[in-house]
């Protein structure tokens, strides 16, 4: 009986896509396939492509898509070229640009190129309109035979944006010439089995070119590898064909036993480790829960952009342990969609209690430093500053470093002499907008914009609190003055709203108009992208929080969905100026401090918002909100939030997630098949966050990379680097 | 007799620091608070009225008025019932970018027949007294691009503020009992929800 599983891939924090496989006799051979790509080859892999899924993320990584791949992808690589007309003609060569790969066809090794006018022909794309942040695209699959499955996947016409329904037309199939060797000339398009190749011509001219000699010449184009990867590729190909240069003619590489290799994939599973393995899979809870797996994992890959592949192999042993310790937390709905198995929730066990501590005192931070005024251990005063904050005396010295505006090893001689220059700096800068005579910015209208934006705003900036209250306040100049100074710094972005609201704060702290600027450049460095013409910080960060809040509570994210909601337009100014209208000015402080350690996760302010709608959820739920009371209650959360109780919350919220990073990651890794994630004991990670900001600990970067990505940029390390 | 309260929905549009949010508070609170933030994203606020004899529950959104936060904004125009084009008396930049903001709202609130959609145009803080706009030329904008009200008044000290957010109300009613739905049926208003009647003796 074929059991069918049920895949879903969600966009945008929509379900955009349902497509269904068979979990048929194959099903041990594909996950062999998966295992052993990744076991083996999968260095050599285009980190898209994984295991049979090809995941294709678009330039911007805004736009991602999923693939199953049937046949599976070993290779691939965009950008290569033919040479149209003949390949040793100079003059007029017209370029086509295609894609190149290796595939896997139950076991036959394909090489197929193709155009890319083929592939990115409309036709063959799914596109959404006006919103640029809800495309998606298939970059592959034109009409060969040899696509059966994914033309079957391909064929729903998806509704998946509430304002434009896309469908996908699929392009009428044209060769039909199987998959010994199809060459269509007209457009340089071909593919042939690995067992049809005879030789490789490989030459080197600035580029690499590639001729490809089949048993039954039928003269195959060059292949330009202009931007490179001839040798990735090459490599791949030696998976499954045996490549030795020919003694004659070294740019000649024969192919001299390519039977050896293709049997090879799959019988080196069998006495593998990964064996084991594929056994336990064939039981049936594993198998029927599999399909499932890769909702949940869906819920997670928006989180997962731009990863690094790292690769890491673990014993079969410790792969099945793992995965018997992650299933009994997942729930299989059987009922949702008869016939198949879909995971509705991922139990991320209960939350653990943490603690705060008071302020770090004065004596806490001169203690922490050397005679020549370095900061000792750096690592453990920052976890006492998350864990308590800073009393205020402290803070007009301890900013510059957790900004970055003071690098950590640095000495008290060197600061002097950094802020000796930093304050030249600014005073040019200064001069600059201040020497702009009225005739001059008359015609200058962005300069214009900018001052007559920046004088309103700085009218309507925390004036009731006494630093800046009253007409004629001096603070009020000083944030004029600040803001006109950070337009000439960075003149392409200038000034947008919200940014008077970062500034205040600093200035407040820091009583001087240059350590103040200074640091509101380290701020904005972290916040640019907030403020961006295309805000893509703030969409990535609804797109990361709609990630969390599927992870953390699905029924609540689900309610918010069917209220129109699941975009979060109502966390946008949380987002924007990280809660300075949220909470007291005091309160404001003491999160922003807390948050700079980089503890004990990054993006921690998601988790603050995670944890504010955690408290809020009940309440919406039981009240029924719809779209509008959504957002005029969470605006009206505004000065009624209470700072320790969400940071108590928060990281809590962390250490949940982290305990059960294995599982997400188990879930991850069986259809992305991306490396295997450390082993971590739930209970030992806890409270040991200095782990986090290891370097060498092996964490699954690819997760949740933006709680838990690169450990070295837990730190805002990237403030230190602008003080070079 | 039991009348019907209806929910209409009323938005701000105008370059930032013109006053819509010092109009708003006016006119929903009586208040007028200078210390008052610039506005970040979105946000609204109910007043309930009586215009001749209609129970009506005035939705007053408003939002923030920088380029660079159009996307943000945009969403939220779809399914107004009438639209308050603002400026400043004594900003004449503001008084020339309403045509900008009247296509703005036109074109992302999917309005089906822009001439006969209400607009009401507010010059406000005219307790100001450099002027940069005078009565005239705006009144000559408004009847030029579609003959819509225009009222002169400051969130500071009340003028008008209530006579205009009225006048709005009368054009959605007018409009309304001409029997033209400005918003499609078909439509799926995803930001307006049937108010439970409320009722009165
Ligand atoms: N004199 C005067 N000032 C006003 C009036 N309305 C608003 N303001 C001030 O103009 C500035 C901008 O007002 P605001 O409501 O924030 O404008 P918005 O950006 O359009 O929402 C604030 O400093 C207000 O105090 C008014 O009627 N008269
Ligand atoms: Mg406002």
């Amino acid at each position: 009986m074929a059991r069918k599983a049920l895949v879903r891939l969600i966009r945008n924090r929509r379900t955009c896509l349902d497509f269904s496989y068979d979990v048929n006799a194959n099903f041990t051979i594909r996950l062999a396939q998966l295992f052993s790509c990744l076991n083996k080859s999968g260095e050599k892999n285009k980190k898209e492509v994984r295991g049979g899924i090809q995941c294709t993320v678009s330039a911007d990584e805004r736009n991602v898509c999923f693939d199953l791949l049937h046949p599976q992808v070993i290779f691939e690589q965009e950008g290569i070229f033919i040479h149209s007309s003949t390949e040793s003609a100079e003059d007029q060569d017209s370029l086509t640009a295609g894609l190149l790969r290796i595939l896997d066809k139950d076991g036959d090794i394909l090489v197929e190129y193709k155009p890319m006018e083929d592939t990115v022909d409309p036709s063959n794309m799914l596109c959404a309109g006006k919103d640029s942040s809800s495309v998606m695209e298939w970059t592959q699959c034109t009409g060969d035979r040899g696509h059966r499955l994914v033309e079957h996947q391909l064929s729903y016409e998806t509704e998946w944006d509430m304002l434009n329904t896309v469908s996908f037309k699929r392009k009428q199939s044209t060769s039909g010439e199987g998959w010994h060797c199809s060459l269509d000339r007209s457009k340089g398009a071909f593919s042939f089995n690995v067992g049809e190749l005879k030789s490789i011509m490989v030459k080197t001219e600035g580029w690499s070119r590639l001729v490809f000699r089949l048993r039954e010449d039928s003269g195959m184009p060059a292949l330009h590898f202009h931007q490179g990867g001839s040798e990735a590729f090459l490599d791949a190909l030696r998976r499954f064909v045996h490549l030795v240069q020919s003694p004659n003619d070294e740019s000649c590489l024969i192919v001299s036993s390519q039977n050896k290799a293709l049997s090879q994939s799959f019988e080196n599973l069998l006495d593998d480790a990964t064996f084991g393995l594929v056994q336990k899979f064939k039981n049936d809870p594993y198998t029927t829960t599999l399909g499932g797996f890769s909702k949940v994992t869906n819920y997670i890959f928006d989180a997962f952009r731009g990863p690094e592949l790292l690769h890491q192999q673990r014993p079969a042993e410790e792969v099945a342990d793992l995965l018997s310790e992650v299933i009994p937390g997942l729930e299989v709905n059987q009922q949702e969609e008869p016939g198949f198995e879909v995971i509705t929730r991922i139990d991320l066990g209960p939350r653990p209690e943490v603690r705060r501590r008071e302020p770090v005192s004065a004596e806490d931070w001169t203690e922490h430093m050397d005679i020549e005024g370095k900061v000792q251990n750096v690592s453990h005063l920052k976890e006492l500053i998350f864990k308590g904050g800073l009393c205020h005396a402290v803070r007009k010295e301890a900013w510059k470093f957790l900004l970055g505006y003071f690098p950590w090893d640095s000495t008290r001689d060197e600061r002097k002499s950094l802020q000796k220059r930093k304050t030249d700096e600014y005073f040019r800068m200064k001069l600059q907008w201040k020497s702009v005579s009225e005739e001059q910015e008359r015609r200058n209208s962005r300069l214009r914009d900018y001052r007559s934006l920046i004088e309103k705003d700085v009218n309507r900036t925390d004036r009731t609190n006494k630093f800046y209250e009253g007409p004629d306040n001096p603070g009020l100049i000083l944030l004029h003055d600040i803001l006109m100074t950070y337009c000439m710094y960075d003149f392409d972005l200038g000034y947008v709203q919200g940014m008077s609201d970062l500034l205040s704060p600093i200035l407040y702290v820091m009583e001087n108009e240059v350590d103040t600027f200074w640091c509101f450049v380290s701020f904005m460095d972290q916040m640019h992208q907030n403020f961006e013409e295309q805000m893509q910080g703030m969409k990535t960060q609804l797109i990361q929080l709609g990630t969390l809040l599927q992870l953390l509570d699905l029924s609540f994210w689900n309610y918010l969905e069917s209220q129109d909601s699941g975009y979060l337009y109502f966390c946008f100014r949380w987002l924007l100026i990280r809660f300075k209208r949220e909470l007291s000015f005091q309160d404001v402080l003491r999160l922003w401090e807390v948050m700079w350690t980089g503890l004990p996760c990054q993006n921690f302010h998601l988790l603050v918002c995670c944890a504010i709608l955690d408290s809020e959820k009940q309440k919406i739920v039981e009240e029924n909100y719809g779209f509008n009371e959504i957002l005029k209650h969470i605006n009206e959360l505004s000065m009624k939030l209470d700072i320790e109780e969400i940071l108590l919350k928060a990281e809590a919220i962390c250490w949940q997630i982290e305990s059960c990073k294995v599982c997400i990651c188990m879930s991850h890794f069986i259809l992305f098949s991306i490396h295997l994630p450390p082993l971590l004991s739930g209970a030992g990670s806890r409270g040991q966050q200095s782990e986090q900001s290891t370097p060498d600990l092996p964490l699954p970067a690819h997760l949740l990379q933006f709680l838990w990505g690169n450990p070295k940029a837990n730190s805002v390390h990237k403030n230190n680097e602008q003080n070079r | 007799m039991a009348a019907k309260s209806s929910l209409l929905k009323v938005i701000l549009l105008g370059d930032g620091g013109v006053g819509k949010s010092s109009l708003m508070n006016r006119y929903v609170t009586n208040k007028f608070d200078a210390h008052l933030f610039h506005t970040i994203g979105v946000e609204f606020l109910n007043k309930d009225l009586e215009v001749d004899g209609h129970l009506v529950t005035m939705q007053i959104w408003d939002t923030a008025g920088q380029e660079r936060f159009r996307s943000l904004r945009t969403p939220f125009y779809r399914g107004s019932d009438c639209c308050l084009l603002t400026f400043s008396v004594d900003d004449s930049q503001s008084f020339l970018n309403l045509a900008n903001w009247k296509k703005e709202f036109i074109y992302y609130a999917d309005v089906k027949e822009p001439e006969s959609f209400p607009f009401v145009v507010l010059g406000n803080k005219v307790d100001v007294t450099e002027r940069q706009v005078s009565t005239e030329d705006a009144q000559r904008w408004c009847r030029d691009n579609g003959n819509h009200p225009y009222y002169e008044t400051s969130a500071k000290d009340a003028t008008n503020v209530a006579a205009a957010f009225e006048e709005a109300v009368r054009r959605v009613l007018a409009v309304e009992e001409r029997g033209e739905h400005l918003i499609p049926t078909d439509t799926v208003n995803l930001h307006r929800k049937p108010r439970s009647s409320a009722t009165c003796c």
